[in-house]
């Protein structure tokens, strides 16, 4: 069975795919997750977190178009599906209630989307 | 513009799935180009190949799938090793715990051999740093320079800059003082330390000792400098910063903190807890440091580069000629030693620290040898006595078309998983005793010892010979069964085998007797110094020192009487040292049997009139030191038996009268002591020279009885703190310390019996895996025998037959060689207990008990058992 529940890792992973749209590719990735979070991260990290969250149905992928500096080699770029989409929201309400429900911040923060 | 590394790109062609190459190499290119607009071209290819080692995971790794037949056999040897290994689990337990022992005691002794190999290692001048050695010539043959054990590393404070003055190619001279009890005040807190030296300011130039803080190459040039190791300043100043704080030393000489360095490494010879600079010493004692004859230094000299010590040799006798102006008179010689080494190799007769041995490095690397073999002899012999298990499989392995080489192949990768499963076993068994073993002898092994490349490597090199040692015999014994034989099934293990196996076990018997042997004697040896007469008595004798303080010895008889009024005290003497220190040497002259006065220099006790009686020691002539005769502390000497003959006289009675010379004394000797063991046992009783001197006592000697120590040590305290508030209240048992002097001794004996009973208990191990095996070979047969009539006692004597032959041929080969090594041991000790048939007896007896008993665990065994039960299935 593959496991469906998100990890911390990739759901920062998942939300960066939806964040760069059509340039969502392994280096680019990599790249924007170094320059958000200040944190080192080697392609094939990525790499292999983008397979697994593709494993579990939550990303869909397909070639892109080639370029020179790549040695006109496709690229793969990586899309959001449906189940992603809803595997994000279900992470971030839960998050929510959890914070609501911690006593030194429950009246004082409001969290409004 | 410079392309990504070739290699890591065929690298990651190599293991990279052909599916993801594409977006792969294409992502690390741009990557790469993104990266040489950032920084420079090695670290962009630095980072490709960053990036590369990091799809080293398993989603991107190609699925081997390889369909060569080398895999497949090698993935079925591995299999069916594995389903070995399970099956037999008695036999599977005995062969890797047995190894896996054995190689932790190797990885133990390893450790111990290169904790000693490394002392002053870690010196970064240690190729061109040397140590002077000094030595006179007394009187005779005063032509032949004296040989290296006459020498010591002890000298005086000239020679150092003297060297260096005279010969342009010494770079560096440094001197360090021993740290005799020093008197430390910090923060109104006093501390007698025995740690703090005086140290010439080029001590980190020459020595490669950290400086945390502070300049090291200022911190000891100014007089009333002091360096502090790390711990020493948290013991004086706690968490505070302890640089420009002041440490008080003798009362009155203030010296400031100039810098911080790490503690002296544990693989030093010459260890110490601060520096005080030599300036502060010349301010005190300006004089000693023209006197030639004043020695009290360990002198170091560091060679300029691209110099060779023999260039200089020569020259030494010359300079030390030239600086000592009657050296004709005095025959002082000076030599040098490389301070490489000198920690195992120095014969000079004094150190500057503890030694080490030889001798024990290789007694313990032979031992380690013998665990080892004792622990492969084991995976032989049961491997071999087994083959017929393995038969029917050889048999259709050969069938089928395997070679003797793939079957010699299959043996040797089932062996390497055994002997690897040994090892994994033995670092873990490594892990769980370091505690221990640090304790037995002070070597630590860390985490980062057991994984590092370097232990690495070495551990996996050393799987594959000890899997090569153990399994190559038994492969190329079982890949020669003919298979037409075999699986006719009427194949019985071939009597080759048997002897190999009985030649092994009785090699492992004479290993084990050996040790045995070995044992024995050397504890025999321990408990014959520590009980041998010494000539003098230290029972209940507490010693307290006051470290030359003049205010004491200005009151020292009003403070004896003081410290003798306690009613647990029975006797007190005082005087400058106690049996089981250091004694300096003495130039002295007494007049010989031609009346002439002839020059020796014997060591030289300080002592007061009571400590004769006190310390119960024999007069042979003469008469002791007396309170009633006043110029007995300026013009009487007492010197021992050895000294006696040291001037040629063989009657003590011979020698009482005759006049003596002796650092500014000149008068008559008065007695004759007999020789008492004032040093260790190790050495001979030295000539020995003692005078009554009341400035230059040091210590307290009382003889106390009493059922409660505690209370008397602290009535003598209170007692100490209202009359001497200057000093600390430092004391110890005389016992206690004498018997320090065995430390290293019982520190050998314990670490010796310690691998001795490992290898025994392998061995024996293995003997309990090969008659459980041969028992059960021989059921049917013990039943018949039962069935036939045959007597419990009668199975078990035919069953122990053959090991009875066998441990008595052991015995006779091992008698004799351990007989030869251990006298060559004992050889080093001045007293020496003797090897009597006792020793050989218990031997005997004790590798009797264990192997019998090993025996018949299985034989009684199979003897009591009905024979209904064997014979019922045939």
């Amino acid at each position: 069975m593959i496991e469906t529940k998100l990890g911390d890792f990739e759901e920062v992973i998942l939300l960066i795919v939806g964040i760069l749209g059509e340039q969502a590719y392994a280096l680019n990735i990599a790249d924007e997750f170094e320059a958000q979070t200040k944190r080192a991260v080697s392609i094939g990290a990525v790499h292999s977190t983008l397979t697994r969250l593709a494993d579990k149905g939550f990303l869909e992928s397909k070639m892109g178009e080639a370029s020179a500096e790549r040695g006109g080699r496709r690229k793969r770029i990586y899309e959001i599906t449906a189940a992603g989409q809803r595997a994000l929201e279900n992470s971030r309400d839960f998050k929510v209630s959890l914070w609501n429900q911690f006593p030194a911040f429950a009246d004082k923060l409001n969290f409004s989307f | 513009m410079q392309s990504p590394p070739q290699l890591a790109q065929k690298f990651i062609n190599w293991f990279l799935k052909e599916e993801l190459a594409e977006e792969v190499l294409g992502d690390l290119e741009e990557k790469y180009y993104r990266k040489l607009k950032e920084t420079s071209v090695t670290k962009a290819k630095l980072n490709y190949w960053f990036q590369v080692l990091n799809y080293l995971r398993p989603f991107a790794l190609k699925k081997y799938r390889s369909n060569s037949n080398n895999f497949i056999m090698i993935n079925n040897y591995y299999k069916v090793a594995w389903r070995h290994i399970a099956k037999e689990k008695f036999y599977s337990f005995i062969n890797i715990s047995g190894l896996a022992v054995g190689i932790a005691s190797c990885i133990f002794i390893a450790f111990y051999v290169l904790n000693e190999l490394s002392y002053d290692q870690y010196h970064e001048n240690l190729d061109r740093t040397y140590r002077v050695l000094q030595g006179f010539k007394a009187n005779e043959d005063l032509d032949t320079p004296p040989v290296p054990e006459e020498y010591r590393f002890w000298g005086n404070a000239p020679i150092g800059p003297a060297l260096k003055e005279e010969i342009p190619e010494i770079e560096h001279f440094c001197r360090f003082t021993p740290g005799h009890s020093k008197l430390i005040k910090v923060n109104d807190e006093l501390y007698n330390e025995d740690g703090v030296v005086f140290g010439d300011s080029t001590a980190f130039k020459v020595f490669s000792w950290k400086v945390i803080a502070g300049n090291p190459d200022l911190a000891l040039t100014e007089p009333n400098s002091i360096v502090l190791t790390e711990s020493q300043a948290k013991k004086y100043f706690g968490n505070e910063d302890a640089m420009g704080k002041i440490v008080t030393y003798n009362q009155t000489v203030e010296c400031k903190v100039t810098a911080i360095m790490e503690d002296v490494p544990l693989n030093s010879q010459f260890r110490f807890d601060a520096i005080i600079s030599m300036k502060t010493f010349y301010n005190e004692r300006p004089a000693i440091f023209d006197s030639w004859g004043y020695v009290d230094f360990y002198n170091y000299i560091t060679l300029k580069e691209n110099t060779t010590i023999e260039a200089i040799k020569p020259r030494i006798t010359d300079v030390v000629e030239k600086y000592t102006a009657d050296w004709e008179q005095s025959k002082f010689y000076a030599d040098v030693e490389p301070m490489d080494g000198s920690y195992l190799n120095s014969v000079a007769k004094r150190q500057a620290g503890k030694m080490g041995s030889i001798s024990n490095l290789i007694i313990f690397s032979i031992i380690g040898a013998f665990i080892l073999i004792i622990a492969c002899i084991n995976f032989i012999n049961l491997s071999t006595a087994r083959s017929l298990e393995r038969a029917k499989e050889i048999g259709i392995r050969k069938v089928v078309g395997a070679r003797q080489f793939s079957l010699v192949n299959q043996f040797l990768s089932e062996f390497f998983l055994l002997s690897l499963f040994a090892g994994v076993l033995a670092i873990a068994i490594v892990i769980v005793l370091a505690p221990n073993f640090f304790g037995l002898t002070g070597v630590e092994i860390t985490s980062t010892d057991i994984f590092n490349i370097e232990f690495a490597l070495t551990f996996v090199s050393g799987i594959a010979i000890i899997g090569l040692l153990a399994g190559f015999y038994p492969a190329f014994l079982l890949s020669k069964f003919q298979p037409s034989k075999v699986l006719k099934g009427n194949f019985k293990t071939g009597s080759s085998g048997v002897i190999l196996r009985k030649g092994l076990v009785t090699f492992q018997f004479i290993l084990t007797i050996a040790l045995i042997i070995g044992t024995t004697t050397i504890y025999n040896q321990l408990k014959f110094l520590q009980n041998h007469d010494l000539g003098f008595s230290k029972e209940q004798v507490l010693v307290m020192e006051f470290g030359f303080d003049t205010q004491v010895q200005l009151n020292i008889e009003a403070l004896k009487n003081e410290f003798g009024n306690d009613p647990d005290v029975t006797e007190v003497s005082a005087s400058r040292a106690v049996p089981g220190n250091f004694l300096p040497n003495a130039g002295t002259l007494i007049e010989n049997k031609a009346g002439e006065m002839e020059p020796h220099s014997p060591t030289i006790y300080e002592i007061d009139p009571d400590f004769i009686p006190f310390y119960d020691i024999k007069m042979l002539s003469g008469r002791p030191f007396s309170y009633d005769y006043y110029s007995d502390s300026t013009e009487a000497l007492m010197i021992n038996m050895a000294a006696v003959k040291l001037w040629g006289y063989t009657d003590p009675e011979e020698v009482i009268g005759k006049k003596f010379s002796q650092w500014g004394k000149e008068g008559k000797v008065i007695g004759v002591v007999d020789d008492f063991n004032y040093k260790s046992l190790h050495s001979e009783v030295e000539p020995l020279s003692l005078r009554y001197e009341p400035f230059s006592m040091a210590k307290f000697s009382l003889k106390i009885n009493t059922d409660d120590v505690f209370q008397t040590i602290q009535r003598l305290e209170s007692k100490w703190k209202t009359l001497i508030p200057q000093r600390p209240f430092t004391y110890y048992f005389l016992d206690d310390n004498f018997d320090q002097q065995y430390r290293a001794d019982n520190q050998f004996a314990q670490l010796f019996a310690s691998f001795a009973i490992l290898a025994i208990i392998i061995a024996f191990l293995g003997l309990f895996g090969l008659t459980t095996y041969t028992t059960t070979q021989r059921i049917k047969e013990i039943g018949i025998r039962k069935v036939l009539g045959a007597s419990v006692q009668s199975i078990v004597l035919l069953l122990s037959k053959d090991l009875f032959k066998l441990l008595v041929i052991a015995f006779l080969i091992a008698s004799p060689l351990a007989w030869f090594a251990m006298n060559k041991w004992l050889a080093g000790f001045a007293y020496q207990t003797s090897i009597n048939a006792g020793i050989f007896i218990i031997a005997a007896i004790a590798i009797s008990v264990i192997a019998f008993g090993t025996m018949s665990w299985q034989s009684v065994k199979a003897a009591l058992q009905n024979p209904t039960n064997s014979l019922k299935n045939e």
